[in-house]
C-alpha cells in the first residue's frame, strides 16, 4: 500500500458493507496519508458514497475496522467522529437550504467554542470565497449550484478539520466551477488539510490527487500514486465495467 | 347574542391554545418527521397538573404555569427517551405507532389516578369583561394571548439565536447533514420534545381555565386540533403552525356561530381534509419544498410470516365451530362473538394497512356506516335483516371508497392522518343528520339477526353466523392475496412509484382495497348493531379504530389468520383474567408498545 512506512490519518482496513442482505464493500481497505489528497474513483453504484458514509460513521461495517488518526472510530457516532476533526462535503452539497449563506457556514463551525476565532474564520473565508461575501444573508437554497459547493466547501474548512471527505465535489458544475474546486482542494490541502474524496470523472481527480483507488462494485480493483494511475489504461476499463481489471 | 367581534375575538384565543399544541407538533414533525399521537396526552397531563396546583396546593397563577410547564417538559423528555429514542432505527411507522400507544397509557394513568369525571379548573383571575368595539375581552383572554405571543417570541430567539436551536432548525432541514456538522441529534430530539411538552401542558391548563373544566376526553381533541392546524401550515412549519392554528380557531368560532356548537369540530376536520386534498403540503410551503414523507417501502416491517399448515387451521375452525356443542357459558360465546365481529374489522384493516401500506385510523367509521345502514334498512324500509347487513356491507364499500378517495395521492402518515379526520367527519355526520340518523338520539330497537325469515336470538345461533362469517371473509381475503391482484397490492405498498412505472394505476387499486375492507367492516358494524339493537354516533368511535389497529399489528400486518388470531387475543385475554374495563385500554397501549419496541413484524409476521 502507499505510504506504507508512516501510520496513516485515515485508514479503512478489510471493510464489508451491507445494505440489508445486499453486500456493498467487499474487504475493503484504503489509506489516507497524512497531508495527502487521495482520490476514490468508480462507477455508478460501485460503492463510493457508501465509503464516505462508513468514515462518517453514517453506515456501519459488518467487519474491518476505520481508524483515524490510530484510533477506531467504529465506536462512535457521526457527531464524535466530527469532532475527532474530519469535516465533509456531502454529496450533492446538502446545505440547509432554508437558512442564510451566513448561517450555513457557521453551522460548519458547530464544534467549535471559540466565539472569536470563529468570527476569523468565517472573514478568512470570504477571502478564499470572496463570491460568497455578497450573499451572506441569502437563502442558501437559492444559491446556484457552484455558489452551493462553495458554500459546502467553507462550511466544512470552519471546523478546522484535520481531514476533508469530499463526495463528488464537481458534480454537476460549469467547467469554470470544477477548475476553481479542484484549485480550491489544492490550496486547501498545502494548508495541511489531508483531503478524501470521492470522483466519478477521473482524469480531473488525478491531476490533484497524490494516490487513488478504483472501487468495482465494492471492490478495490487498482491502487498507487496518481501519476501512474494517469497512464494506466485499465483505468478505463473499470468505469466502461469492462474486463476484470485488477 | 354575540357579535361577530366576540366570534372572532374567541376564534384568535382558541386559536392561541391550539398554535401552543400544534408549534410542538411542528417541531417535533421537522427534525424527526413523526406526527407525535401523544401530544394531546401531554396537554391532558397538563391541565390535571395543573388542577393539582391550583385547587391542592394553592399556588399563584405564574407559579402554577410554571410548573405546569416543567413537569410536562419532563413527561416530554421521558417519553423520547424511553418510548422512541429506542425505536430510532426501526420502520418508520414503528415511532407512530409508539406515540399511539404512549397517549393510550397516558390518558389511562390519567383516568385511573383522577376518575373520567370532570373537574373544575379555576382561573384565578377576576370575572370581569372589558368592551371592545362591539365585543367584550376578559383577563382570561389576555393571559392567553399573552402566553402564546410570549411563547412564540421565546421561540424565535431559541431558533434564532442559540446554538441548540441552530441545531433545530438545521436538523429538520437536512438531518444527516446536521450530523456531519457534529450535531448531536438526541439532544435536539430532546430539546424539541421538552419544548414541545412544556407548550402543550401549559396549553391544557389554559383550555382547563377558559372552559372552566378538564376531563380526560380532552386529550384525543388536542391532539386532533393540534394535526389540523400544523398540517394546514405545513407539517413541521413552525410559523405556518401558528397561522394555521388561528385560521382554524376562526373557522371554527365562525362555523359555530353560523350552525351551533356541534358543528364546530365538522369544520375543523373538513377544513383539515381540504388542505390535505387540495395542498398536502400546507398552505405555506412552496412546491420547492421535498415531499416530508418517505417511500412507502421502509413503512412496515419486513419479516418472513409463520407458516401455518392448512390442517391446522381447518382443526382450528372445526374446534371454535363445535365448541358450542360443548357446555361453555353463554359468556364465553359472547366474548367470541365480539372476537368474530373484531375480527372482521381487522380483515378489514390488514388488508388496508398491511397489504396495501395505507394506515388507516379511522376504520371504526366504516363500521359506523355499515351499522347505520344496515339498522335503517332494517327498520324504515322493512328491508329483511339478512339482506340489510350486506347492503350495510356494500354502503361501507361505497362510502368509505368515496370518502378515502380525494386522498389517495397522500403517502405515509398523511394517509393516517386523512383517515382519521374522515372517521371523525363520518361520526360527526351522523351526530348532526338527525332526519336520518336521528342524532345524538341514536337509533333504537333495531330487530335481530335473522336469515331466510328465522331469527338468530340464541347466542349459539349467532355464534356459528358470526363466525362463518368471518371464515368466509377471511377465505376470499386469502384468496385475494395469492392472486395476481394481491400481488399488486403489495407492489403499490412496497414501492409505489416503482408500481407506477409498471403500468400499475395506483387510484384504481386503492378504490379495490378500500372497496374490499369496506365491505368487511361494514358487514361486521352491520351485525354489531341488529345485536346491540342500540346504536348512537359513538357505538364506533377512534379507540376502537385504534384498538383494530393493534390487533391487525398483533397478528402481523396483512396477515389474515393473524388479524383473527390477534383479535382472538385481545378480546379474549382481559376477559379470561377478568380484566376490569378502565385497565383494558391501559392494556392495549402496553401491548402496542411492546410489540413496537421487540416484535413489530407481529405474531405470525408481516405478508
Ligand atoms: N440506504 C441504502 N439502502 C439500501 N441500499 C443502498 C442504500 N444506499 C445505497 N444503496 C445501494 O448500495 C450501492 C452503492 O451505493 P453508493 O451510493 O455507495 O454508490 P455510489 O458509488 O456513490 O454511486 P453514485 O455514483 O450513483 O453516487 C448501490 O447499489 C445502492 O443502490
Ligand atoms: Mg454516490
Amino acid at each position: 500500500m502507499t505510504n506504507a512506512s508512516a501510520e496513516p490519518l485515515l485508514a479503512l482496513s478489510n471493510v464489508n458493507t451491507f445494505y440489508g442482505q445486499a453486500q456493498v464493500h467487499f474487504d475493503l481497505s484504503i489509506s489516507v496519508a497524512r497531508g495527502h489528497i487521495v482520490c476514490l474513483l468508480g462507477g455508478n453504484a460501485s460503492g463510493k458514497s457508501t465509503t464516505m458514509k462508513i468514515i462518517l460513521g453514517l453506515v456501519k461495517p459488518r467487519s474491518g475496522d476505520v481508524t483515524f488518526d490510530g484510533a477506531s472510530l467504529l465506536g462512535l457516532s457521526t457527531p464524535q467522529i466530527v469532532r475527532r476533526g474530519i469535516a465533509s462535503v456531502p454529496e450533492a452539497r446538502r446545505l440547509f437550504a432554508d437558512m442564510s449563506v451566513r448561517e450555513n457556514i457557521l453551522m460548519g463551525a458547530f464544534v467549535r467554542n471559540d466565539r472569536e476565532a470563529v468570527a476569523q474564520d468565517l472573514d478568512r473565508m470570504l477571502t478564499l470565497f470572496p463570491k460568497l461575501g455578497q450573499r451572506l444573508s441569502q437563502r442558501a437554497g437559492s444559491l446556484s449550484g457552484g455558489e452551493q459547493q462553495m458554500v459546502a466547501m467553507a462550511r466544512a474548512l470552519m471546523s478546522r478539520p484535520r481531514m476533508i471527505v469530499m463526495d463528488e465535489p464537481t458534480m454537476g458544475l460549469s467547467p469554470l466551477y470544477v477548475d476553481r474546486v479542484l484549485e480550491l482542494i489544492r490550496t486547501i490541502n498545502q494548508e495541511g488539510v489531508s483531503v478524501f474524496m470521492v470522483e466519478q470523472n477521473a482524469s480531473l481527480a488525478l491531476e490533484i490527487a497524490h494516490e487513488a483507488y478504483v472501487l468495482q462494485t465494492g471492490k478495490i480493483v487498482l491502487s498507487g500514486p496518481a501519476r501512474t494511475l494517469k497512464d494506466d489504461p485499465r483505468i478505463r476499463d473499470a468505469y466502461l465495467g469492462g474486463s476484470e481489471a485488477a | 347574542m354575540s357579535s361577530w367581534l366576540d366570534y372572532t375575538i374567541n376564534g384568535l384565543i382558541v386559536g392561541n391554545v391550539y398554535a401552543l399544541v400544534a408549534v410542538g407538533l411542528a417541531l417535533i414533525f421537522g427534525v424527526s418527521r413523526l406526527i407525535n399521537f401523544a401530544q394531546g396526552s401531554i396537554y391532558l397531563v397538563g391541565a390535571y397538573i395543573g388542577w393539582v396546583a391550583v385547587v391542592q396546593l394553592h399556588t399563584p397563577l405564574p407559579l402554577t404555569i410554571i410548573v405546569v410547564a416543567v413537569a410536562a417538559a419532563v413527561v416530554g423528555l421521558i417519553i423520547e427517551r424511553f418510548g422512541l429514542r429506542p425505536l430510532q432505527n426501526s420502520v418508520r411507522i414503528a415511532p407512530l405507532l409508539a406515540t399511539i400507544g404512549i397517549s393510550f397509557v397516558l390518558d389511562q394513568l390519567v383516568m385511573l389516578t383522577f376518575s373520567p369525571n370532570p373537574r373544575a379548573l379555576p382561573s384565578q383571575l377576576p370575572d370581569i369583561r372589558f368592551q371592545v368595539g362591539g365585543g367584550t375581552i376578559g383577563p382570561l383572554d389576555l393571559l392567553i394571548a399573552g402566553v402564546g405571543l410570549t411563547s412564540a417570541l421565546l421561540l424565535f430567539v431559541f431558533l434564532r439565536y442559540t446554538k441548540l436551536g441552530w441545531a433545530v432548525r438545521a436538523t429538520a432541514q437536512d438531518r444527516d447533514a446536521a450530523m456531519q456538522m457534529g450535531v448531536d441529534v438526541n439532544r435536539v430530539n430532546q430539546a424539541v420534545f421538552g419544548i414541545a411538552a412544556a407548550l402543550g401542558g401549559v396549553s391544557g391548563l389554559l383550555v382547563g381555565m377558559y372552559y372552566n373544566q378538564i376531563d380526560t376526553a380532552m386529550s384525543l381533541q388536542a391532539t386532533l386540533k393540534g394535526v389540523v392546524a400544523e398540517v394546514v401550515g405545513g407539517a413541521g412549519n413552525v410559523p405556518g403552525a401558528v397561522i394555521g392554528s388561528l385560521l382554524l380557531g376562526l373557522v371554527e368560532s365562525y362555523g359555530v356561530a353560523m350552525l351551533g356548537t356541534s358543528y364546530r369540530n365538522l369544520f375543523a376536520f373538513l377544513l383539515l381534509v381540504v388542505v390535505l386534498v387540495l395542498r398536502p403540503n400546507g398552505l405555506f410551503v412552496s412546491a420547492r419544498q421535498a415531499p416530508p414523507e418517505p417511500l412507502t417501502g421502509t413503512f412496515i416491517a419486513p419479516s418472513r410470516p409463520v407458516h401455518i399448515p392448512r390442517w391446522a387451521l381447518l382443526v382450528a375452525v372445526a374446534g371454535f365451530a363445535i365448541l358450542p356443542l360443548f357446555p361453555v357459558s353463554f359468556y364465553v360465546l359472547q366474548t367470541l362473538i365480539n372476537a368474530w365481529l373484531l375480527g372482521m374489522l381487522a380483515l378489514s384493516l390488514t388488508l388496508v394497512a398491511g397489504t396495501m401500506g395505507q394506515v388507516s385510523l379511522g376504520h371504526a367509521a366504516l363500521l359506523a356506516i355499515g351499522a347505520y345502514t344496515s339498522a335503517l334498512l332494517s327498520l324504515t324500509l322493512a328491508v329483511p335483516v339478512g339482506l340489510a347487513v350486506i347492503g350495510g356491507g356494500l354502503m361501507s364499500a361505497a362510502l368509505g371508497t368515496l370518502l378515502i378517495s380525494p386522498s389517495f395521492r397522500l403517502r405515509g402518515h398523511y394517509v393516517s392522518i386523512a383517515t382519521l379526520a374522515i372517521g371523525e367527519i363520518v361520526a360527526l355526520v351522523i351526530l348532526n343528520w338527525e332526519s336520518v340518523t336521528r342524532g345524538p338520539i341514536g337509533i333504537s330497537g333495531i330487530p335481530p339477526l335473522s336469515l331466510f325469515g328465522y331469527d338468530l336470538i340464541g347466542p349459539t345461533s349467532i355464534y356459528w353466523f358470526s363466525l362463518a362469517v368471518m371464515v368466509v371473509l377471511a377465505l376470499l381475503q386469502g384468496r385475494l392475496l395469492t392472486s395476481h391482484l394481491g400481488r399488486s397490492f403489495r407492489a403499490i405498498r412496497d414501492d409505489d412509484i416503482a408500481a407506477r412505472a409498471y403500468g400499475l394505476g395506483l387510484n384504481r387499486y386503492k378504490s379495490l382495497a378500500f372497496i374490499f375492507g369496506g365491505f368487511a367492516a361494514g358487514i361486521s358494524g352491520g351485525i354489531a348493531a341488529h345485536l346491540y339493537s342500540y346504536i348512537n354516533h359513538e357505538t364506533f368511535n377512534t379507540q376502537q379504530s385504534i384498538l383494530a389497529l393493534t390487533v391487525v399489528i398483533l397478528g402481523g400486518l396483512g396477515n389474515v389468520v393473524g388479524a383473527i388470531l390477534g383479535s382472538v387475543a385481545l378480546v379474549g385475554l382481559p376477559e379470561v383474567f377478568r380484566i376490569a374495563a378502565e385497565y383494558r385500554i391501559l392494556i392495549y397501549g402496553i401491548v402496542l408498545l411492546l410489540l413496537v419496541r421487540f416484535r413489530p413484524q407481529g405474531l405470525l409476521g408481516t405478508v
